[in-house]
């Protein structure tokens, strides 16, 4: 391809216990542009950033830097040549500090030891970069998911890279902090930087990247220029065939009845709200990230401490004390972080999905393998989840282990589902399929919390939106209401009332 | 139906079994037993692998209750002071209208069962690390011991413990029996019952599986009630076989019990492996014990070559697989 790659990538391919992964793909990342990839969920992209970054030996092919070319690249080639890699899954020490995370195996040192102060220095250029202000001596673990985000960009600067690859890096971020994002990597293309940028938001790759490249099912389907192209051409050129659209045309369900009514409700962040939830509808919750939606949930899921002046759930007065109890109530919650709280990733699929029932059936009662076995075809079929039931979560893609951590509580038929950005880092496909299923749960009477941080999903899908923020309801928005700007305005009204205060 | 049922839950296959640490230790206790067999004239004789399945039984016992605990994420370090408390307690609840003794034992097991709710209690409520409740519950236990008991051994004049030491059914040990039956029991709630599987959900991850409904705080005082209960049925066993009780008399079995478990291929991460490892892993112990007494040296020298070869079977049998 173009001569002055930095990175090529010839041919790669790669499989895993016999499935191949990638097949016979070619990449070539040039200084001065951002280069998108694109794909499903499970379509070979984080392999192809391991195989970049040397974490991954690859089966076949050869990678080029320079015009050298490796067979196998060790991480430590990689990153002598310049490559750094911003990770989904964040790979943050959260007892170190922000400054130690940043310098974290690059550290200056003096003497031998050392030399914080010259960590501290060049650790705050690069954090003024990404614009964070908190103390750098601050534990990673005490800040929220967006900022720890925004430390992991900033560890990839501190290396000072040639290459940059971002693994969707704003599915955390707060609006203000994409934007922020969005500025540093204008700038690094100016100053020839040259950037492999993944993302589920198609609106982000529009307005950044020159570039893309498409995978499919590990093979190369498009690696084109994005002059000329519009969103429903990259859906198009993603999942092979018409997008559609991507969210369900919005009927009114009949039944609107109340099932949830709080009132003076507080827990964690939250104090003394009210709010009610209908059968048929999915309510909307939206702000920027850590405004109380998560305690919201937990609360209401007695995940997490809570009290209110008046509380009744289906028909029954008081707040459910614990987990089986709210489970007895008919609530069931499905967490955003669905490998560290909603699914067992050493445990096969079909076990994952028995889940609740264990928890909820008498201890000593005796299983029944073959009745288990064909509940999780029957729920595997219909949430599509393909192939093998025993295989371990942690071998599904992110799309389909949101649709486990969705599938096990579909045999308790519970009528409030409180869902925690069900759609976060998961395939436009699955997405979609998200979207049907939560609008036909909304038609058959039930009542759904969503909380998520992607505005447009909000739009299209919800009956009614109450926007969170400091821990309270800035505005609960009816659906000829609900407009991203009505939301967003909604989120940043604090902003501008601290800006004024 | 049952077609697409075959795609989703494979068939069973010969590879599996390979990849089966329960079956893998079974075939090293095998291969040991037949190459000891021809090396040491006696050793492969009914007697004496009877004797073997004996000393084993002890260690299984408690192991049970060790493989529940690291399967469901937890360590049991008291064990051992628990096997003493059952067997110099037996002998201390001696009541004149129990003619049978069976009352002086249920009375010992439901005391080491509240032993190991108490472990419990403190672990999912105090939120006491495992190590440090029941290495705490250790300490204070072997105090009361020596308060109590001090340092004479005290016989036991009770039928019942007399008869599971000695009687033998159709040539079988009563103690073999009972671990046998005690085993099937244990392998049934772990594997076939919503109890076992909490056990599996609270090891690979607590935070899930509360969310999920799992009453993580009742899960983890039952699974340390049963590591009380079957530390008490072995203290119980040992004074049976033994005739009488010292304080001490137990500490063997902590470590036996933890190797048993780690032989026996569950993962001391938690949230993986069986019982049914457990068993052979106990075996191997026991044959260990006896080949190494067999080679003349000292106690020290003879401990040492037991750690050793402890650790080669580990690393012979499979590290611990790659978790994240």
């Amino acid at each position: 391809m173009t001569p002055q790659a930095i990175i090529k990538a010839n041919g790669l391919s790669k499989s895993f216990f016999g499935n191949p992964v990638l097949q016979n793909v070619s990449i070539a990342l040039e200084p001065g542009r951002i280069h998108a990839l694109l794909g499903e969920n499970g379509a070979g992209k984080s392999t192809l950033i391991n195989l970049l970054s040397g974490a991954l030996a690859p089966d076949g092919g050869e990678i080029e830097i320079d015009g050298r070319s490796h067979r196998r690249l060790t991480p430590s080639e990689a990153r002598r040549a310049g490559i750094a890699v911003v990770q989904q899954e964040l790979s943050l020490t959260s007892d170190l500090s922000i400054a130690e995370n940043i310098g974290l195996g690059a550290y200056p040192r003096r003497f031998g030891l050392i030399d914080y102060k010259a960590l501290a220095r060049k650790a705050r250029e690069v954090c003024d970069l990404v614009g964070l202000e908190e103390n750098l001596s601050t534990p990673v673990g005490d800040l929220p998911l967006g900022r720890r985000q925004m430390v992991e960009i900033a560890k990839a600067l501190f290396r000072k890279p040639r290459i940059l690859v971002l693994d969707e890096p704003t599915s955390s971020l707060s609006a203000h902090e994409a934007q922020t994002l969005t500025r540093l990597l204008q700038r690094l293309r100016q100053e020839g930087t040259a950037i492999l940028y993944i993302s589920h938001r198609l609106n982000e790759v529009m307005r950044l990247c020159e570039h893309v490249t498409v995978l499919k099912d590990g093979k190369v389907t498009a690696d084109r220029s994005l002059q000329g192209v519009d969103a429903a051409g990259l859906v198009r050129l993603m999942v092979g065939r018409d997008p559609g659209d991507l969210f369900p045309h919005w009927t009114p369900s009949p039944e609107r009845q109340t099932i949830v009514e709080v009132a003076g409700f507080s827990s964690g962040l939250l104090r003394d709200i009210d709010l009610d939830i209908k059968r048929g509808e999915i309510l909307g919750l939206g702000g920027l990230v850590g405004q109380g939606q998560e305690d919201l949930l937990l609360g209401l899921y007695g995940a997490l401490p809570a009290s209110a002046r008046r509380a009744v759930f289906n028909n029954v007065a008081g707040l459910p004390s614990s987990v089986s109890r709210a489970n007895a109530l008919g609530l069931a919650y499905v967490p955003a972080d669905r490998k560290r709280e909603g699914l067992h990733l050493i445990h096969s699929i079909a076990w994952n999905m028995m889940l609740p029932d264990f928890g909820k059936a008498r201890g000593l009662s005796r299983r029944d393998p073959a009745a288990e076995r064909k509940l999780a075809t029957e729920l595997a079929d219909r949430l599509s989840i393909k192939g093998d039931l025993t295989r371990q979560v942690q071998a599904l893609s992110g799309g389909n282990q949101q649709k486990v951590a969705l599938a096990k509580w579909m045999p308790a038929d519970p009528p409030i589902l409180l869902l925690n950005d069900p759609t976060r880092g998961v395939d436009v496909e699955t997405k979609r399929e998200i979207y049907v299923l939560l609008r036909r749960f909304a038609a058959q009477g039930k009542a759904i919390v969503l909380s998520s941080s992607d505005t447009p999903e909000l739009v299209h899908l919800c009956d009614r939106v109450a926007v969170m923020r400091e821990g309270g309801i800035a505005a609960l928005l009816e659906r000829e209401q609900i407009s991203e700007e009505a939301i967003v305005a909604a989120a940043m009204g604090a902003e501008a009332a601290k800006v004024a205060a | 139906m049952s077609q697409a049922n075959n795609s989703r839950f494979p068939a069973w296959s010969p590879k599996a079994l390979l990849r089966n640490r329960a079956f893998l230790t079974v075939a090293i206790v095998i291969l040991v037993w037949i190459v000891a067999g021809f090396a040491k004239p006696g050793f492969g004789s009914y007697g004496h692998l009877r004797y073997l399945l004996e000393l084993a039984a002890v260690i299984g016992l408690v192991a049970i209750g060790q493989t529940y605990v690291v399967i469901a994420g937890g360590i049991d370090l008291s064990v051992g002071a628990i096997v003493t408390v059952s067997a110099v307690g037996v002998p201390l609840v001696a009541l004149s209208g129990d003619g049978g003794g069976a009352f002086a034992v249920l009375i010992i097991l439901a005391a080491a069962t509240s032993i190991g709710f108490l472990n419990g209690l403190g672990v999912a409520y105090l939120r006491i690390h495992p190590m440090i409740m029941t290495l705490a519950m250790a300490t204070f236990l072997q105090g009361v011991l020596i308060l109590i008991a001090g340092g004479t051994a005290i016989s036991a004049q009770n039928p019942l413990l007399a008869w599971l030491g000695n009687a033998r059914i159709i040539g079988i040990p009563a103690g073999v029996l009972l671990w046998a039956v005690v085993s099937g029991a244990a392998l049934a709630v772990l594997h076939a019952t919503p109890f076992g599987a909490r056990l599996y959900a609270l090891g690979a991850n607590p935070l899930a599986s509360a969310l999920s409904g799992i009453n993580v705080q009742a899960t983890t005082m039952a699974v340390y009630a049963v590591s009380g209960l079957t530390a008490g049925l072995a203290g119980v066993l040992i004074l049976g076989m033994n005739g009488q009780g010292y304080v001490g008399i137990g500490d063997p079995y902590l470590l036996a019990s933890i190797a048993a478990v780690v032989l026996g291929g569950t993962s001391i991460l938690g949230g993986s492996g069986s019982y049914a490892g457990t068993i052979p892993g106990a075996i191997l112990l026991v044959t260990i014990t006896a080949l190494i007494t067999v080679v003349n040296a000292s106690a020290g020298w003879r401990s040492i070559l037991f750690g050793s070869l402890i650790l080669l079977l580990l690393l012979l049998s499979g590290r611990e697989s790659q978790r994240r």
